[in-house]
């Protein structure tokens, strides 16, 4: 099969996964979420007013059609307004999104840059001192959970018992000043939090490339070590690790933020989704839902197209 | 399981370590279950407290000995890391087999797909809206978290078995007439135990780490003590200076979780499975 053909089948595959997903959480946060009938009202209201507002929520309609309804207009791009102030929830996740882009962008980066280089340096003196090292050290780092890791970088970085160098909350940024004195704090915990997970699949992958045979030939003609690692194990393991780059985005994007976002008091999709949670904001729930689903199947459909390209032998299987 | 394997997990010292924790703070939960260990209850005392011999992480802002709720805490983990644990290895190994079973028929495809929309949404956003669907609470928690781990064990095991299907102990099994869940049972399953049991380290892992930050963000157990809450807490007390609460739950969360890390690692190790694709 052609690579379009291929990608056609995807992209049916994933308009199918995401209508899964719609279904799933319009199901549960709607049919069998909270009735919402006096949130919206106000006090002593008639009879009619109830209905009013019954009617507007759809609650006369059958499941089916309210759920009809909604798709229709969250394809066109309509995700309906927050419950919270009214705003219409794509302005408002459009608003967001950036903030959340500049916050986990650097942690994200440097964590698996860090994450190769010591994964390199484990495997490349495997069974000795440094492999000891650096494995015992991931596997602290594992059992380290992101809110202590959280909590700790700002009691030492951020309040009058550490250094009290970067601000406990906010996000006020504009320029590159005030973005570095915001994302410090955070960046450091996203590294903190993922370097465990990152150095031993860079340690794994880069062990499996040093056992193949291109390898002990390349040392043979004389490569030396960063060739070795860098050139010849890199260059080959791409494919894992493009997936899995590519894989971990949605996942750092919404659930990474989600914590620390809360937690630093910034105004992203994470602390939008905590506050919606909070509060019940169906809309705004349902739309960071379907969004996610869709970057999923989007990050799919690129490392599938990625390791295509890397790899030609990959077939149409 | 092969008896080097077995013999090479013996011989490794973070398995031992790891167990010898892992056992002591089961054997804590499984006190303070049977009432023996953990809060007696009282309020009132001595708000505050530094640490002392009475206190040894001092009390809270109720008079409550801290150390206590920790206990209790560890209680709370080990349920809901279990419950989880166990519902993700059964959902995962029956629904993967079934699937491994007949690769590319309709119920696999219905498998993967059901794999792939629970993976498509994010474990925080499934607890919410199981949290609003259930009416909250731990109930809701493990339910959300059993269904969004499964996945990943359903997919091992779905892929163990479609590739030791075809081998001869299996066919010789189907040549003298046992039906399918027999053989999957009796013979393809046992063979996949290692993967059941990294798994089964794994998600309890998972699930503790993500009891805390669901307990910590109001969405998670309300009804139990929690590490969790005990660290929602404390990020009031620390800007008051009072660590107790903090330095308690962040403790033993460490310890149950580097004892299964621990643990986990070993088994990698002994039965040779590595997350390189994770």
């Amino acid at each position: 099969m052609s690579l379009a053909g291929y990608l056609l089948r995807r992209l049916v595959h994933g308009a199918a996964l995401m209508l899964g997903v719609a279904l799933l959480s319009f199901t549960l946060m709607v049919q069998f979420g909270p009735d919402q009938t006096f949130e919206l009202l106000g006090k002593n209201p008639t009879t009619e007013d109830i209905e009013t507002v019954r009617e507007n929520l759809g609650y006369d309609r059958p499941f089916l059609m309210r759920f009809g309804d909604w798709l229709s207009h969250t394809l066109r791009g309509d995700f309906g307004v927050s419950a919270a102030n009214g705003e219409p929830v794509g302005p408002l996740l459009g608003r967001a999104f950036p903030i959340t882009l500049a916050l986990v962008l650097p942690g994200f980066l440097i964590g698996n840059v860090l994450g190769l280089l010591l994964g390199m340096l484990a495997a490349w003196h495997r069974g000795g001192a440094w492999d000891r090292l650096v494995l015992g050290g991931s596997v602290a780092g594992l059992s380290l959970s992101f809110l202590v890791i959280i909590i700790v970088l700002q009691l030492l970085l951020c309040t009058p018992y550490g250094l009290n160098l970067f601000p406990t909350r906010g996000w006020r940024v504009d320029g590159l000043g005030s973005y570095f004195y915001y994302v410090t704090v955070p960046t450091l915990a996203l590294i903190t939090v993922s370097l465990g997970y990152n150095t031993r699949f860079y340690r794994a992958v880069i062990l499996e490339e040093l056992g193949r045979e291109h390898i002990r030939t390349a040392r043979a003609f004389g490569a030396g070590g960063g060739e070795l690692l860098f050139t010849h194990a890199l260059r080959n393991a791409a494919v894992p690790v493009l997936t899995r780059l590519l894989y971990s985005i949605p996942l750092v994007l919404v659930s990474g933020s989600l914590l620390i976002e809360t937690y630093f008091g910034i105004p992203g999709v994470g602390k939008i989704a905590f506050d919606a949670i909070t509060s019940g904001d169906q809309a705004v729930l349902l739309a960071i839902v379907v969004l996610t689903a869709a970057l999923f199947v989007a990050v799919q459909l690129l490392a599938d197209a990625g390791s295509r390209l890397a790899d030609p032998r990959l077939g149409s299987s | 399981m092969r008896s080097d394997a077995v013999q090479q997990l013996w011989r490794s010292r973070g398995w031992r370590f790891g167990l010898g924790l892992g056992l002591m703070l089961a054997a804590i939960a499984l006190a303070v279950g049977f009432g023996w260990l953990g809060p007696d209850g009282s309020v009132g005392g001595p708000q505050w407290q530094g640490a002392s011999a009475a206190h040894w992480f001092g009390t809270n802002r109720l008079g409550q000995d801290i150390f206590d709720r920790a206990l209790a805490g560890t209680a709370t983990a080990f349920r809901v890391g279990g419950l989880v644990t166990a519902g993700a290895l059964v959902l995962g190994a029956l629904l993967g087999a079934a699937a491994g079973w007949r690769t590319g028929s309709l119920l696999d495809e219905v498998m993967l797909y059901l794999m792939g929309v629970l993976d498509s949404v994010p474990i925080y956003l499934l607890a919410a809206a199981l949290a609003f669907a259930l009416g909250g609470g731990e109930l809701a928690v493990i339910t959300a978290m059993t269904l969004s781990f499964w996945t990943a064990t359903a997919r091992l095991i779905r892929g163990e078995v479609a590739r030791l299907r075809t081998r001869e102990f299996v066919l010789s099994a189907q040549a003298i007439g046992l039906p399918a869940p027999l053989i999957v049972g009796r013979h393809l399953l046992p063979n996949a135990a290692h993967i059941l049991l990294v798994q089964g380290a794994l998600t309890f892992v998972a699930a503790i780490k993500t009891e805390v930050i669901l307990s910590f963000l109001g969405i998670g157990t309300l009804e139990n003590v929690s590490w969790g809450l005990m660290l929602a807490e404390s990020t009031q007390d620390l800007l008051a200076g009072h660590f107790g609460n903090f330095a308690a739950a962040s403790l033993l969360l460490f310890l149950l979780l580097l004892a299964l890390n621990l643990m986990t690692d070993a088994l990698q190790d002994a039965f040779d499975l590595r997350e390189t694709a994770a």
